[in-house]
């Protein structure tokens, strides 16, 4: 009671009191939120790298094809076509009009316009119910139609006076010249759109309708004009008649394909018009609109097959498009085809190769994909497009057919098969019709992925991805495409990432996993038991326990090193194998095996292992022990009867643990020696090796954006597996605590 | 009474005396056996230390004795026999000094005198075969490395001959730091969350997801480092991030370094007692103020190990920095090259020294090589270094723990 006031500090009082409470109470709320934000950021990290890697393990490629798998399938129908028996071809349409006159049992097609010249000896036949006139081709409904255009772009118009007279005259006059070319006039609405479209982009302020025809007398200038070669004779007859009308300058028209017309007008921005026998792409539309050029699209007429038989046949009025295949390929007599017609044989007058008339036939009628072809004309495919050497090296893996040889010399070949090391070709069977579409794709077609963007970017600016696309690999189409397919984990290594697998690097993963966990399980286990049960508390055992809980602390590129040293090198005939007579004479594996990996891996994850069991095994509640001496058993009789099976679970869900650790290892296995490149499978721990991480490594650290991408799918495959054993560990050590509870 | 007693425990003795032969423990040689195998198990975790301490440091030997031939680019004037010791080479080129070894041809010369252009030698030095030598033959001098060229100089070019650890060296402390800069707040903060703050249930969320965090491979994190962080970096500070650099390699060193941090953290947080905190709240204090004032200094030291342990797992990470951090040593002048916009530079492409070791033993890398041997002492250095600091983090651990009834 001797208190002193001045004694006292002062404690605030009232509403400092409450606002000092307020201040605390505001700073551990601030604080709290600050060590949750921190925690979360660490899931932040985890979710962003998940995503990263799923980002690029998907999305959107530009494939670019040596050969597009169209064209390999239309030549292939052509030359079935031309091939059929009572077969005639000629580029002469007159021929083929002539000889089909009177025969009944004769069939053809060509343009409508050479029907037309024929009409009073010729009939049409109607295609799916559908007869050819000008109707039904313009709107599509009749199959073997197809639309003309030009295209030109409203700054070309306003710029360059000769297009725009050019064109103005065009569409003046197309209606009335387009039959003498052989095609269907556009329909009023139709010329009436195009018609508005050159106004617009001309400048003109009419009313829609009005049409100001331009004379072009006396004026001069320069068009290009590059594309179709369908729409070519109908440009190449207006820009004569334009001439006859007055023009003095010069008109250029180069008939290369619609898609490289559109291309020059497009992208290099060469043509001022683009004749065009389909209409133009968004992508194409979005090239043009990037350098400038809006695109002014004029139907100007329409190109129609027609399926022409004799006046004097009268079974024939409509066939269906299945029908149509059989009658130009395989059929050899009417009835063959549908019963109702006659048994008599069939002729077929078709034009030639050379013309586009036959590609466009046989696009629309057999538009088959290139996987669903016969195997023999795949395998006529692929024999026409790769070398003999590379054609007997594939023959020597797997044979095309069982009783015939493709690319090998019979001779050759049984001495092949004859000899110490016969080919695998000698003993699998034939390859299948798939196994044969995939070479013709990997070697004839070779998609080869131009570009490659994320999930995330194919998703929210595939406008963006399109217009790219199209101007920097014109030629490429985009598809989407998973990196992670079926294919990819049972393909072997291959340096193009379009084929590359990780078969080998799974396999290796195994074979390497395998050596580690028979090396490190039993003397990790072995060691701990030691450890736990039988040292005495002295220098020498304290020594070894501090040594292995140093150890787990050494960098594992140091593990790396000493496997190099230790088992590469010191210990290479035994890990080459060549102690046991089992290294191969061509190998250059040296000691750089699964053998030597497995090994070092093994030194790696012993001391997790060790740690890992000392716990389990400590965990064994000693009661167990006593009674286990009680009734007079020996110490190993103990530990093997009684500690060891109560620990187990513990010890396995520790060693899967070290396990993972081991198959997400690379750096001591790129010291130690992985192969850069192997395509062959391992087939033993003296086989050279990769694994998982390794190709992940490697591919990450090459430039190309699409090993990026077969390294993020690698990593998904890398990730599972690991997610799978973790997953069972997991499931262990809950079933064990089950137990004992 | 007293005389009764050892009567009595007599006749114990003598029973057990009759009894002795069949009771006695007996010698089992298959238990000893086992018993021997077990030992030399856990005997082999020191081989792996005496192997690796041995073969790091028979390799790094080399690597400091191994001669490195430099073209003086002199030549000999004259011809000469096997018999001559003395001979003139041309004066243009670099010096040869007493004590060195020159090569001419395949033969070994020891350097005795050198008077001017006048070279007195030992023929047929380390055993090499004399033969005699024709005028305009190139001389080569030896070099060493010396552990005093390695540790001062700063330029690491093995290809001529300079063998400066420096740039290794800083590029692994660059990253090294970032990676702390990072992994320390984020892993410490998410321990007292977790130990201090978090429910039951949120506990047993996000501890999980830490452990997968830290299970996923080292390549992985180098995968993401090189497409994510990367990019991230240069969206954020422009084109002066270069594609390779090593401060997206430290940033994921310590994203993958925070589960460590957390996980050896939290353990240390949670052995405090109770009582301690009990006793703060008693006092009032806020949960704030008990955590950060009571509970945090009281597991100071299972914290400072799990940050020694964070550090030299830090010095030790390889993909991350093989991937990302660049493929070439980051070489340096000093008084040139400024510090702080280049030398320690974290936007600057730089080879640390694991990234060095897995490029080098990653291409066709020849055992008699000088790259060879260089990779074991850049090794041997990286031991010592994270051999040091485990042991010096077990030794915090066991000084400063405070023991708890």
């Amino acid at each position: 009671m001797a208190a002193q006031p001045g004694d006292t500090p002062t404690y605030p009082e009232g509403d400092a009191l409450q606002g000092q409470i307020a201040r605390r109470h505001r700073r551990g709320a601030l604080w709290r939120a600050s060590f949750l934000g921190a925690t979360v950021i660490a899931i932040i990290a985890l979710l962003a790298l998940l995503y990263n890697v799923v980002n690029q393990s998907f999305g959107l490629v530009a494939v670019q094809n040596d050969v597009e798998p169209e064209s390999l399938v239309r030549t292939f129908f052509n030359d079935e076509m031309l091939n059929s028996p009572n077969t005639l071809a000629s580029e002469d349409d007159n021929e083929l009009a002539a000889a089909l006159v009177d025969d009944p049992y004769a069939i053809g097609f060509f343009g409508y316009a050479y029907y037309q010249e024929n009409a009073d000896t010729l009939k049409t036949v109607r295609v799916n119910g559908i007869a050819p006139e000008a109707e039904t081709a313009e709107n599509g409904r009749y199959l073997l139609a197809r639309p003309l255009f030009i295209y030109t772009a409203q700054n070309i118009v306003r710029q360059n006076p000769a297009v725009s007279l050019f064109t103005n005259y065009y569409l003046t006059y197309v209606n009335e010249e387009i039959e003498t070319v052989g095609y269907f006039p556009t329909s009023e609405s139709g010329l009436a759109t195009a018609r508005q479209a050159w106004n617009q982009a001309d400048g003109l302020e009419l009313s829609p309708g009005q049409w100001a025809a331009i004379s072009p007398a006396g004026a001069g200038g320069q068009v290009n004009i590059v594309g179709s070669s369908t729409v070519y004779p109908l440009t190449q007859h207006m820009a004569d008649m334009f001439t006859a009308a007055g023009f003095i300058g010069q008109i250029n028209i180069q008939s290369v394909g619609t898609t490289a017309g559109l291309r020059a007008l497009c992208n290099d921005g060469t043509a001022d018009i683009a004749n065009a026998s389909r209409a133009i792409k968004p992508a194409e539309f979005e090239a043009c609109r990037s350098i400038g050029r809006l695109p002014v699209e004029m139907r100007v007429g329409t190109d129609a097959l027609a399926v022409v038989v004799s006046r004097a046949n009268t079974f024939l009025d409509n066939v269906t498009d299945d029908e149509l295949r059989e009658i130009f390929t395989t059929a050899e007599t009417w009835a063959e085809v549908n019963p109702a017609w006659p048994a008599e044989p069939i002729k077929r007058y078709i034009p030639g190769a050379d013309s586009g008339t036959l590609d466009f036939f046989s696009e629309v009628i057999f538009n088959e994909a290139l996987e669903d072809l016969p195997k023999d004309t795949l395998v006529e495919i692929l024999a026409d497009s790769i070398s003999v050497g590379l054609g007997r090296r594939l023959e020597r893996e797997q044979r095309f057919y069982d009783d015939l040889l493709i690319f090998e010399d019979p001779a050759l070949w049984e001495e092949v098969c004859a000899s110490d090391e016969p080919a695998t070709g000698c003993t699998l069977g034939e390859r299948s019709s798939y196994n044969v579409y995939e070479l013709v794709l990997e070697r004839v077609v070779n998609p080869d992925v131009k570009l490659s963007w994320s999930l995330y970017d194919s998703i929210f600016r595939r406008a963006d991805i399109e217009l790219q696309a199209q101007r920097e690999y014109p030629n490429a189409h985009l598809e989407f495409r998973a990196w992670l397919t079926p294919d990819f984990l049972v393909s072997p290594q291959s340096s193009t990432p379009e084929f590359a697998g990780v078969r080998t690097a799974i396999l290796g993963t195994l074979w390497v996993v395998l050596i580690t966990i028979g090396f490190s399980f039993p003397i990790g286990v072995s060691a701990a038991i030691y450890l736990e049960e039988y040292a005495q508390d002295n220098w020498i055992n304290r020594l070894f326990q501090t040594n292995i809980n140093n150890l787990a602390g050494v960098p594992s590129i140091i593990y790396g090193m000493l496997g190099l040293a230790i088992f590469v090198r010191a210990l290479e005939v035994l890990t080459s194998g060549a102690l046991f007579g089992q290294v191969e004479a061509n190998t250059t594996a040296n000691g750089r095996t699964i053998l030597s990996a497995g090994l070092t891996l093994g030194l790696l994850i012993l001391p997790i292992i060790i740690i890992n069991a000392q716990e389990a095994i400590r965990a064994v509640p000693s009661s167990l022990r006593q009674a286990s001496f009680g009734l007079g058993a020996t110490k190993w009789q103990t530990v093997w009867y009684h500690v060891l099976p109560n620990a187990l679970p513990g010890i396995l869900t520790g060693t899967i643990l070290a396990l993972s650790r081991a198959i997400g290892e690379t750096a001591p296995l790129v010291v130690v020696g992985a192969s850069t490149f192997i395509t062959i499978d391992p087939d033993g721990p003296f086989s050279k090796f990769t694994v998982l991480p390794i190709q992940i490594y490697q591919w990450t650290s090459r430039p190309q954006a699409e090993f990026r991408n077969i390294a993020a799918a690698a990593i998904l495959v890398l990730l599972a597996l690991l997610l799978t054993l973790n997953a069972t560990a997991v499931l262990l050590r809950n079933r064990y605590t089950k137990q004992l509870t | 009474m007293e005389s009764n007693m050892v009567v009595e425990s007599g006749r114990v003795g003598e029973l057990n005396m009759a009894a002795e032969k069949s009771l006695r423990k007996r010698r089992r040689p298959g238990e000893m056996l086992i018993q021997g195998f077990l030992f030399f198990c856990g005997a082999l975790s020191v081989f792996t230390t005496i192997g690796i301490v041995y073969i790091l440091s028979t390799e790094s030997l080399n690597f400091f004795t191994r001669p490195l031939w430099e073209n003086t680019n002199k030549r000999l004037a004259e011809d000469i026999s096997p018999a001559v010791t003395t001979f003139e080479a041309t004066s243009s080129g670099k010096p040869v000094f007493v004590g060195q070894t020159v090569r001419i041809g395949n033969e070994l010369m020891d350097v005795l005198k050198v008077e001017g252009n006048l070279v007195t030698v030992a023929r047929g030095f380390q055993g090499t075969t004399i033969e005699a030598h024709r005028a305009g033959l190139d001389l080569f001098r030896s070099n060493r490395v010396t552990i005093w060229e390695t540790i001062t100089k700063t330029r690491w070019e093995p290809q001529l001959g300079n063998f400066g650890i420096w740039p290794l060296l800083l590029a692994t402390l660059t990253t090294s730091i970032v990676g702390m800069i990072v992994a320390l707040p984020l892993g410490l903060a998410s321990a007292i969350y977790l130990s201090e703050y978090a429910s039951a249930r949120a506990r047993s969320i996000l501890k999980p997801i830490l452990e997968v965090l830290a299970g996923v491979p080292t390549v992985v994190y180098g995968y993401f480092a090189l497409t994510f962080m990367t990019p991230l970096l240069r969206a954020i500070f422009g084109d002066q991030v270069q594609i390779f650099n090593t401060a997206s390699a430290g940033i994921v060193i310590g994203i993958l370094i925070v589960p460590l941090v957390s996980s050896m953290s939290e353990d240390a947080l949670h052995a405090v007692p109770n009582s301690l905190r009990q006793a703060a709240y008693g006092l009032g204090a806020t949960k704030l103020e008990t955590a950060v004032k009571v509970v945090l200094p009281a597991a100071l030291s299972g914290i400072a190990a799990a940050v020694v342990v964070a550090i030299s797992r830090a010095i030790g990470e390889t993909m991350v920095v093989a991937i990302a951090a660049g493929a070439g040593p980051k070489n340096f002048t000093v008084g040139q090259d400024p510090w702080l916009g280049f030398v320690f530079n974290p936007f600057i492409a730089a080879e640390t020294m694991t990234g060095h070791i897995v490029r080098i033993s990653g291409g066709d890398l020849s055992y008699d090589s000088i790259d060879y041997n260089s990779i074991f002492a850049i090794g041997l250095a990286l031991f010592l270094m994270t051999f040091m600091l485990n042991i010096f983090s077990q030794r915090i651990v066991a000084r400063f723990r405070e023991v708890y009834e």
